[in-house]
């Protein structure tokens, strides 16, 4: 077995299971941490307000944007840039259709997916270097958050190495640094890609009953 | 503090206090971390997002004092005692160690002197953290493990000695109560059964702003409702919430709902004090462990609501430039947005918004227990520097409503320490009363 | 200058050293300068129409072979070849024109091919990739020995513990994303440059094969960030870093390196002599880089030849002189990456490094006090 076929293969398998099972066990835990009682008696709705916090937060409030934008700028560029990556990059919708899906849908044009991929690149290299160079990102940070950032560099990274696709080598490191980031994810702060939904819906769903959005 | 009770103790033992303090503490941080605590702790990106929204950070740009930071030590106690998968982290040596003693005590003043629990992080937050709402379960660990500064501690002495943290006896109140009768030739009643309204007050309005009082009566008067101030529960501050003792905040709670039920009365009115709404109308019925027999009112809610039932005339409107303050928990997490504005809008013909007026307006710097601490003052004093840019920033300001006792003194207190004197700090309700169209309201 | 006579001049080196060239050139001119105006009318139609009848003798009716009606009739209609009826040289030098030996005119751009082409290979090989790596490296070797020379710079007065704003995070983000970008930029550029000669001797042709295509497809992607970023920094870090005449004082003391006291202003000369350096060069690299990146928006291969030269010439100083910036930046002296990881630097620093700036932010934020509590 080549290293390729095992890093698409048996290791890809091993860490997709790592992730989904670490994932849905690490969510799954917090919501059996249940909340806390509330018997105040409401004046708005627990449940409109967990999903109208969670859809609030997605848009920045204008009175902070002015301090905050560049963050602003490379947090939305660099998520939206990889996710659109992750789904409809030609050889990501291959990838998914023949090994794990069986259906597929359109692909992004080549000059799409570089015009997406220089929005991601930017957006995660703001992100990073904010944090090295801002006394409260420096306080704040933590190992975690480094290695959370640097793999995921790398994976986009590796994956724009093989894009001329003509190289085994390039494909298997690519996949090999997926499979790292899937066996890390569940157990590191890139689950932020899940918990926020709670913890915007907690938040909302407390200041819900209040009839506030925040 | 607790250096001294551990002074003369052979030093195993000294140890073992400090444990035992440490221990409280974690312990009382588990307790408190429910599904919703956690998922702040676990969605928190340390995006730093958070100081950009806090008086503290912004007045004094030290890192510090970056909201989620504050909360350090009950995130290492979650992440090595209830954090799902931290069995895995552990297997890799990735485990915190507990918050020592030490440790606690060097982030006191991050809990207690430099969080206003204003909630206003929460606006910023992507994750949408609660950073106020932690804070205040945090506290508890605080208390439990002796941790509490000592400003606070002396204030819930004296609570438990007078029921008034300033220490405001009942005498005092019916002198007050006496005084303003006189003033506003409106008798007030005390201690009278079956009245609809019972109100009360926080000890700053009683001792410092008691045309408070007056306001009242003629407001009431000029709507017709039955009321009355009973002298076993009158104080509406509730320290406990703000030092963060679930027990003492449950004792005041039921000392109000006690004397509520006895007098059958069917509202409450929670004052012009921010902390006081939010303890009574949000966290008190959690506190006792059941729903009122009555409504909690917030005196900004009950003028609006008679205003708009067109009990409440209102004549010559205030004709100054003026503007609002939003304190943070009647506001932001107390959820009486427009209320303040409907009131102002009726009474002021030249009210103007600050900037970030509403729902992300700047707190005073003095919330949370952060006035009745003395260690803070220095910092208060310096966070009051965001509230005053907001005010500069108004040409021809003349007065400004803040509609909370607390914030108020806070905002006294440091324009006087700055020497400013161009504008008037005002209540909403003295205002209302004060535009009140006395013939109409004679008439009705 | 013409980019005639700039590319002249790269060329002279290369034709001067390299025998070999010379020869096969000299072999294959001469006829050259004749070619064209002897062979008058052999023209493409000539040729298609020729080799059409004579597929259709072929098929139809051989021996009737004959030009159909309307086409025109060359007058050479001797056996047809793969090249028309000519020899394989003939076509060869009428395509390539131009005389190699005849610096004046080494090209000309009615010809199909250009001899420059293997002239900008040689130079290329021969100049380029063999010294380039020696600047980088001496860089490094001159600051190991200014730093066992001068050793770190220090705050002489130590640290007064007090603190300057120096950069808003704007500025320091700016920075950072421009030299991160840099860096990947410069780490593939000098794989795609000289891994032939340091990376293939050692791994072989397919690990040297698959490293220049991963490092080819990262370094395009780069590049447009570079600009965006190189637009950004300009915009943030021009204000300070215009030419004033205290630089003079800098420059006659050689900046203060190897002793001495030198007044500055928020940047000194040797700052803004780096942050003009980059933006020339880099706007260079950019331009040099969209060419390479998009070939097909120039229709002259040479303007192509120029930019990979300019290119790689432009990258071997930056990335030379950046090793300089990163060091007095870091390690070489005591306080100045303060100002980029926190924005502000240290009083002392300041006045020692930037007395002029340091008066004056000081001395505005002084008379503010003043008026505050008059
Ligand atoms: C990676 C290591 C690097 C370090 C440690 C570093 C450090 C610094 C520091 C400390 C300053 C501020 C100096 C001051 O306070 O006046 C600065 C400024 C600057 N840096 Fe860097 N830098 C690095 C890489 C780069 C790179 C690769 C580039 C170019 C692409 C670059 C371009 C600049 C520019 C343009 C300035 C502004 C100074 C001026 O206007 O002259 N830096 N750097
Ligand atoms: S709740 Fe208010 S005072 Fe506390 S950290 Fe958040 S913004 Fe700062
Ligand atoms: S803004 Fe929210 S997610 Fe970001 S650091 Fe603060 S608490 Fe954490």
């Amino acid at each position: 077995m080549s290293f390729l076929q095992i890093v698409e293969g048996p290791l890809f398998w091993v860490a997709a299971a790592v992730f989904v099972l670490g994932a849905l066990w690490r969510v799954g835990g917090l919501i059996a941490m249940k909340r806390r009682r509330d018997i105040a008696p409401p004046t708005g709705s627990a449940a409109a307000g967990f999903i109208r916090g969670n859809l609030r937060h997605f848009l920045p409030r204008a009175a902070f944007a002015r301090r905050t934008w560049i963050h602003l700028v490379g947090g939305y560029g660099f998520h939206l840039g990889l996710f659109v990556l992750l789904l409809f990059a030609a050889p990501h919708v291959a990838f998914l259709d023949k090994r794990i899906l069986g259906f597929s849908w359109p692909a992004l044009p080549r000059w799409a997916f570089i015009l997406v991929a220089e929005i991601a690149f930017a957006g995660l290299i703001i992100l990073w270097v904010r944090r090295i160079s801002e006394p409260v990102m420096r306080l704040i940070s933590d190992a975690d958050d480094h290695v959370g950032s640097w793999l995921t560099f790398l994976v986009m990274l590796s994956g724009c190495f093989a894009l001329q696709q003509s190289h085994d080598a390039l494909r298997a490191t690519h996949m090999f640094l997926v499979d790292i980031w899937l066996l890390y994810f569940p157990f590191s702060r890139l689950m932020h890609a899940f918990t926020f939904v709670l913890s915007r819906g907690h938040t909302g769903a407390t200041y819900g009953r209040r009839g506030i959005t925040p | 503090m607790s250096d001294q009770q551990t002074a003369g103790q052979r030093p195993d033992e000294a140890q073992d206090d400090r444990q035992d303090g440490a221990a409280a503490a974690v312990g009382k941080f588990l307790e408190f971390t429910d599904g919703a605590v956690a998922s702040y702790f676990e969605s928190c990106v340390h995006c730093g997002e958070c100081a950009e929204a806090c008086h503290f950070y912004l007045s004094t740009g030290d890192p510090r004092y970056t909201p989620t930071y504050k909360l350090l030590p009950m995130v290492k106690a979650y992440r090595r005692a209830r954090a799902p998968l931290r069995t895995v982290r552990d297997m890799f040596g990735l485990l915190p160690d507990d918050p020592t003693l030490d440790e606690l005590r060097e982030w006191g003043p991050l809990v207690y002197d430099s969080c206003t629990m204003c909630g206003r992080c929460t606006l910023v937050c992507p994750m949408g953290i609660d950073i106020a709402g932690t804070i205040a379960r945090m506290r508890e660990g605080y208390v439990a493990a002796g941790l509490a500064p000592e400003g606070l501690v002396h204030a819930t002495e004296m609570v438990r000695r007078t029921t008034s943290p300033m220490g405001v006896t009942a005498k005092a109140l019916r002198a007050q109560v006496e005084h303003q009768e006189k003033e506003t030739g409106i008798p007030i009643s005390l201690d009278e059964k079956g009245a609809e309204y019972m109100a009360i007050l926080s000890s700053m309005e009683i001792m410092g702003y008691p045309e408070v009082i007056g306001a009242y009566a003629r407001l009431f008067k000029a709507a017709d409702i039955s009321w009355t101030i009973s002298t076993k529960a009158y104080e509406a501050t509730n320290i406990g919430v703000q030092i963060g003792s679930g027990a003492l905040a449950r004792e005041i709670v039921q000392r109000v709902v006690d004397a509520a039920e006895e007098l059958g009365v069917r509202h409450v009115i929670s004052p012009e004090c921010g902390h006081a709404y939010g303890a009574l109308r949000w966290a008190g019925p959690n506190l006792i462990g059941r729903r009122y027999d009555f409504e909690v009112v917030h005196i900004i809610e009950l003028i609006d609501r008679l205003r708009r039932e067109g009990r409440l005339p209102i004549g010559n409107r205030d004709a100054r430039r003026i503007t609002l303050h939003d304190p943070c928990q009647i506001v932001r997490r107390g959820g009486l947005l427009k209320e303040p504005r409907r009131l102002l809008d009726a009474a002021a013909s030249d009210f103007v918004e600050m900037d970030n007026a509403g729902i992300a307006n700047l707190c005073c710097g003095g919330g949370g227990g952060v006035s009745a601490n003395p260690r803070a003052a220095e910092l208060q004093s310096r966070a009051f520097s965001c509230k005053l840019d907001q005010l500069n920033a108004i040409e021809g300001l003349q007065a400004v409503v803040v509609p909370c006792a607390n914030c108020r003194s806070v905002f006294e207190d440091a324009l006087d320490e700055r020497e400013i004197d161009n504008f008037e700090i005002i209540g909403l309700g003295e205002l209302v009363a004060s535009t009140l169209d006395q013939d109409k309201a004679a008439q009705g | 200058m013409s980019l005639r006579w700039f590319f002249i001049l790269l060329v002279i080196p290369g034709l001067l050293t390299l025998t070999p060239l010379r020869a096969t050139a000299q072999s294959a001119g001469g006829t050259v300068a004749t070619g064209v105006s002897e062979r008058g009318k052999q023209t493409l139609e000539d040729i298609l129409a020729r080799q059409k009848a004579a597929l259709r003798g072929l098929k139809l009716a051989p021996g009737t072979a004959a030009a159909p009606a309307g086409a025109p009739a060359g007058p050479d209609t001797g056996p047809l070849g793969p090249r028309g009826n000519q020899s394989l040289s003939d076509i060869w030098n009428r395509w390539r024109g131009g005389d190699p030996l005849n610096l004046l005119k080494p090209y000309s751009a009615d010809q199909v091919m250009t001899t420059s082409g293997e002239q900008w290979r040689l130079l290329r090989v021969e100049y380029i990739r063999r010294y380039a790596g020696w600047f980088p490296l001496g860089a490094l070797v001159l600051l190991v020995a200014f730093w066992m020379y001068r050793g770190r710079i220090r705050i002489r007065a130590g640290r007064a513990g007090r603190k300057i704003a120096r950069f808003t995070i704007t500025q320091r983000v700016a920075h950072w994303f421009t030299a991160g970008v840099f860096i990947l930029l410069a780490l593939t550029g000098l794989l795609i440059l000289l891994g032939r000669p340091l990376i293939l001797p050692w791994l072989g042709h397919d690990a040297h094969s698959v490293l220049i295509s991963a490092a080819m497809q990262a370094h395009n992607l780069f590049g447009p960030l570079f600009i965006a970023a190189l637009i950004w920094l300009f915009i943030k870090f021009l204000p300070g870093n215009l030419f004033h005449p205290v630089d003079l004082g800098w420059i006659l003391r050689l900046g203060g390196l190897f002793g001495g006291h030198v007044s500055a202003g928020r940047f000194n000369f040797g700052e803004k002599a780096w942050f003009w350096l980059l933006i020339i060069v880099g706007a260079v690299l950019s331009i040099t880089g969209l060419a390479m990146e998009f070939p097909w928006l120039f229709a002259d291969l040479r303007w192509l030849q120029l930019s990979t030269v300019l290119h790689a010439i432009g990258a071997i100083v930056l990335i030379s002189v950046a090793l300089g910036h990163i060091y007095i930046g870091s390690i070489g002296m005591e306080g100045a990456i303060d100002s980029m990881l926190e924005g502000e630097v240290d009083e002392n620093w300041a006045r020692e490094h930037h007395d002029l700036w340091y008066q004056e932010v000081t001395s505005t934020t002084g008379k503010e006090k003043e008026e505050a509590s008059a």
